[in-house]
């Protein structure tokens, strides 16, 4: 009778969506210091990261089904409009159903900022932010920055010039980096909580220099590193997106604060 | 009593005619209603005129002349495709296309024009795109309106002050990135009083490219940033994959039309020196603008630039369109060609058709020795007098410059092959000299010489082996047979000096 | 003839019938083109607790029922907002009477660390806002990053306490769906004008 309450209480709390978060699923990231791409300030060429918890893979299809499953105000046929676009987990059979296209062990994409940050809040956790996710892919396989290792930014670059139409793989593939994170480069893109913190504008030319009048209080931004192409595109990728945008190669995975491995 | 129930049903066939009109009208809002981007209504439309749905072609083909004369408004859908298509034979890249091929789609319109301008970026793209047109006046050329991310439409509007054609691009950072995968092409703005008429008009647009493996080498080439920031193109091509205006391929014309040709560069970094070997241009409107000059061999067109040659076609043949700086043509596909079919015109040419043996370096007075000494060689039936024969042809095209052809060289300047004791004493070393080249004073036949000889690697094997054998069995020389096997393994032992061909 | 006048009749019914606007929201789209394609459905989906300059507690949807006018800043900011407050008044100055009268302005904080609701009080006071109509909004952090993603606003916190943060000026209907934007400090506002005039002659909800 009490083992039929248990599993009862089990499927109840999973039908919920609220699987308990396990200490394997993040891992520890940084602290560290970040030279980004693009200036944030004026003479501002580095950023300090504190440590901060990583999900080691990016949200699958079947982890975001859970989730849908137990907060059906995120159904694409209930989601609101300002929160998601029409092509909003458009690649899945149906609302709640995963369907031949969308295989529970790939990194979920269609998704909106709004919905990726429900998603890490229905979790405990959070969106990484630009910084942070940045400090994460600066690391190649033995140290925090990958730069120095041969071949890495060729690696990234040539990901970049595949069109997205091929199948996407399996989540875990390839080798962790320094901290133990996977697939932060060569499989989707992935949203950031302050993916609208770039003040650039849509042509990227003029960037050099941005206008006072339209971002307020600005200075001259310099590019951080000319060569660091793959950083570049990221930044070009966010600052194209809206909040409610959902693209075929965008994906997400969650972050939380501190050190310790899990909540 | 009959006209009154006639007017009646008059006014209630009018009223079910208005009242489907406006059905119509109304459907249309209810339909476009909650769909991203939204389309305006045809009501609010109608009344400044239709608006013309801007026919675009791909290269390298043109839209017909405006022949309407008022400005317009002019919608334009243009679509941007990442898509992997040859770049050259087995050799497959990832282009970044306007409209799925490269250069991208050609559109036409008239100064004077309002053009309301549709930006779709694929759903299957990876990267957010947007575009720079040059004939725009406005921030960016419309950069900054219409910065479009995967799976979503951008649109902004402009008015086409000024007339010329105008080269579109993207500008995405990194800009140099985006042009350099194709994304570029030619909006041309006509004159309120439309062009010169001819006969057929033809869009090429050349560009570089720069793969992560050597020109030619097969298989998926990704894009390499360093050669493009070093501006070390591995291709040169006109519209986006070698031989992509040859054969049969080729553009056609016949005797006696006239021919307009709107040429751009995109670049990224190269400026073509743009010529037709055969041709003169008539007319170039040099950098696309207003003004022409005439009678022009070779015109520049700047990267982000374009012009417009026109020339009347006397004579058949085939006309090969080059960029000038002539290794781009040769060693990197920027080759096209020009077909004109039609009655002879002995006074004015009467030579023969060029096809494509004449584009080969080492083309001689006669390719049959040298193409039987090849097949010989794969059938492995190859004997001395092929060799002879073959080599003999081949010292005419290469050595028999400095060497003359009956090899006595040129007193204190060029050694002699005819009976030189320096060639027939060391058979490797011979070998060695046709690769490495030699510099440096050497004795031959008793008289001194101090002259460069460069070296000849860029020969195959097989035809430094013919020409050697040839040079040791001619003018006397008592000698023997070189394979291509032993010319192989002296390649590979030596060590080339640098700026050799390899 | 008894039949044709039926005809007639019901042609002019048919007429009637779909000349009736569609009972779903003004269609503006086309004029709102010049400005951005707006969304289809309300800002006011997200629900958010925020506090006004009085220290009433309230939602983004504080004057639903009205056309707002609705934007973000910062008090300390030196350059735009003053700006931006200034063209969100000559905006209300070039409505007629009975439109400005129906008005609304809402202004969300990207600092909610000084913006405290005397500070905006303050501010408001300084600039000679009419209280009656403006809600000046402070809410918590993660609250204001989704407010800058529904309204497209972009933001960045500097070391030194200042913001880079675009100045967009959104325009919603009395249901919260986003009718216009203006982008930049400085006029014409022709979009937002245009849109204002059209929304008061619509029929409400």
């Amino acid at each position: 009778m009490r083992h039929l309450a248990l599993v009862t209480l089990a499927l109840v709390l999973a039908g919920a969506g609220v699987p308990a978060a396990s200490p394997g699923d993040m891992a520890r990231v940084g602290p560290g210091v970040l030279r980004p791409v693009y200036a944030p300030a004026p003479g501002v060429t580095t950023v300090d990261v504190a440590a901060f918890r990583l999900d080691r893979l990016p949200v699958t299809n079947g982890e975001f089904l859970s989730f849908v499953t137990g907060h059906p105000g995120w159904r694409r046929d209930r989601v609101a409009r300002v929160f998601a676009d029409d092509g909003y987990l458009a690649h899945w059979a149906g609302p709640v159903e995963l369907g031949p296209d969308a295989r529970p062990d790939r990194p979920v994409t269609r998704v909106s900022w709004f919905a990726a940050k429900a998603y890490c809040g229905a979790r405990g956790k959070r969106l990484p932010t630009e910084a942070e996710w940045e400090l994460a892919a600066a690391a190649g396989d033995t140290s925090p920055d990958g730069a120095a290792e041969p071949g890495f930014r060729e690696r990234i670059l040539a990901w970049y010039a595949r069109p997205a139409t091929a199948e996407l793989p399996a989540v875990g593939g390839g080798q962790p980096n320094f901290w133990g994170i996977r697939n932060l480069h060569g499989l989707v893109w992935e949203w950031v909580l302050d993916y609208n913190s770039t003040l650039v504008s849509g042509d990227s030319r003029s960037g050099k220099s941005a206008d006072r009048l339209p971002f307020c209080g600005t200075g001259a931004f310099t590019a951080g590193d000319n060569e660091d192409y793959a950083s570049f595109m990221r930044l070009a990728f966010r600052s194209s997106l809206e909040a409610r945008y959902t693209t075929r190669a965008l994906g997400f995975r969650c972050a939380g604060d501190g050190g310790v491995a899990s909540r | 009593m009959a006209p009154r129930s006639i007017v009646t049903g008059l006014l209630g066939l009018v009223a079910v005619v208005m009242g489907v009109g406006l059905l119509l009208v109304s459907t249309q809002d209810a339909s476009s209603q909650g769909r991203t981007p939204a389309k305006p209504a045809a009501a609010a439309t109608a009344k400044a005129g239709s608006p013309i749905k801007a026919a675009l072609t791909s290269a390298p083909d043109v839209p017909p002349p405006i022949t309407r004369r008022d400005p317009a408004k002019v919608v334009v859908h243009l679509e941007v495709r990442e898509v992997n298509l040859p770049i050259s034979d087995g050799v497959e890249y990832a282009f970044w296309t306007f409209g799925g091929h490269v250069p991208g789609k050609f559109i036409r319109v008239r100064q004077g024009d309002t053009v309301e301008f549709h930006l779709q970026n694929h759903p299957d793209s990876k990267m957010p795109h947007n575009i720079d047109l040059h004939a725009v006046t406005g921030p960016g050329g419309g950069a900054s309106s219409s910065f479009t991310a995967p799976g979503h439409e951008s649109q902004f509007t402009f008015k086409a002050l000024n007339p010329g054609l105008y080269v579109y691009h993207c500008a995405t950072a990194p800009v140099g990135m985006h042009i350099a995968n194709g994304m570029y092409g030619l909006i041309l703005v006509e004159p309120p009083q439309g062009l010169s008429k001819v006969d057929r008009e033809f869009y090429i647009m050349q560009g570089d490219f720069y793969t992560v493996g050597a020109y030619r080498e097969k298989g998926v080439q990704p894009f390499d940033m360093q050669k493009a920031i070093d501006e070390r193109a591995t291709y040169v091509l006109f519209n986006g994959a070698e031989g992509a205006l040859v054969g049969d391929k080729a553009l056609k014309a016949k005797v006696g039309e006239r021919i307009r040709m709107f040429v751009g560069n995109g670049g990224p970094n190269l400026v073509s020196s743009f010529h037709v070997i055969g041709e003169i241009f008539d007319r170039v409107y040099y950098e696309g603008g207003s003004r022409f000059q005439e009678n022009v061999q070779t015109t520049l067109i700047p990267a982000g630039g374009s012009a417009i040659v026109e020339f009347k076609v006397e004579v058949p043949g085939t006309y090969i369109i080059v960029d000038h700086s002539i290794f781009r043509t040769f060693n990197k596909g920027a080759l096209g060609m020009l077909k004109v079919d039609g009655p002879e015109n002995k006074l004015v040419y009467s030579g023969k058709e060029v096809d494509v043996d004449y584009l080969s370096e080492k083309a001689g007075p006669s390719s049959a020795a040298i193409a039987s000494a090849a097949s010989a060689l794969e059938k492995g039936t190859l004997d001395i007098k092929t060799q002879i024969a073959a080599g003999e042809m081949l010292y005419k095209g290469t050595c028999s410059v400095c060497h003359q052809s009956n090899g006595s060289g040129l007193p204190n300047v060029f050694p002699p092959l005819a009976q030189s004791d320096f060639l027939m004493a060391n058979k490797q070393r011979s070998i060695e000299v046709v690769l490495k080249g030699l510099s440096g004073p050497v004795t031959v036949n008793g008289k001194q010489f101090n002259s460069v000889m460069p070296p000849m690697s860029q020969l195959r094997d097989d035809e430094i082996a013919n020409i050697l054998t040839y040079v040791r069995n001619a003018w006397g020389n008592q000698g023997d047979q070189i394979t291509a096997a032993e010319v192989t393994t002296t390649r590979a032992k030596i060590k080339l000096p640098p700026g050799a061909a390899r | 003839m008894r039949a044709m006048a039926i005809a007639a009749v019901a042609g002019l019914m048919a007429a009637g019938v779909v000349a009736a606007p569609p009972s779903a929201a003004p269609d503006h789209r086309h004029e709102a083109m010049e400005a951005a394609p707006p969304r289809g459905d309300s800002v006011y989906a997200l629900s958010a607790s925020l506090v006004d300059q009085h220290g009433r507690p309230v939602g983004l949807d504080l004057f639903r029922g009205h056309p707002v006018l609705i934007s973000m800043f910062y008090a300390s900011c030196p350059d735009a907002c003053p700006l931006l407050i200034a063209d969100l008044q000559r905006i209300e100055r070039e409505m007629p009477r009975r439109i400005k009268a129906d008005l609304r302005v809402v202004l969300v904080s990207v600092d909610p660390e000084r913006d405290t609701p005397d500070a905006l009080r303050a501010l408001a006071r300084a600039r000679h806002v009419d209280e009656s109509r403006w809600g000046l909004l402070r809410a918590p952090e993660d609250t204001v990053r989704e407010i800058a993603a529904l309204l497209g606003i972009k933001y960045r916190r500097l070391a030194d306490g200042n913001f880079n943060h675009s100045s967009v000026i959104t325009l919603l209907n009395p249901d919260g769906v986003v009718l216009a934007r203006h982008e930049g400090i400085g006029g014409p506002h022709t979009a937002l004008l245009r849109n204002l005039q059209s929304a008061q002659s619509a029929p409400r909800r």
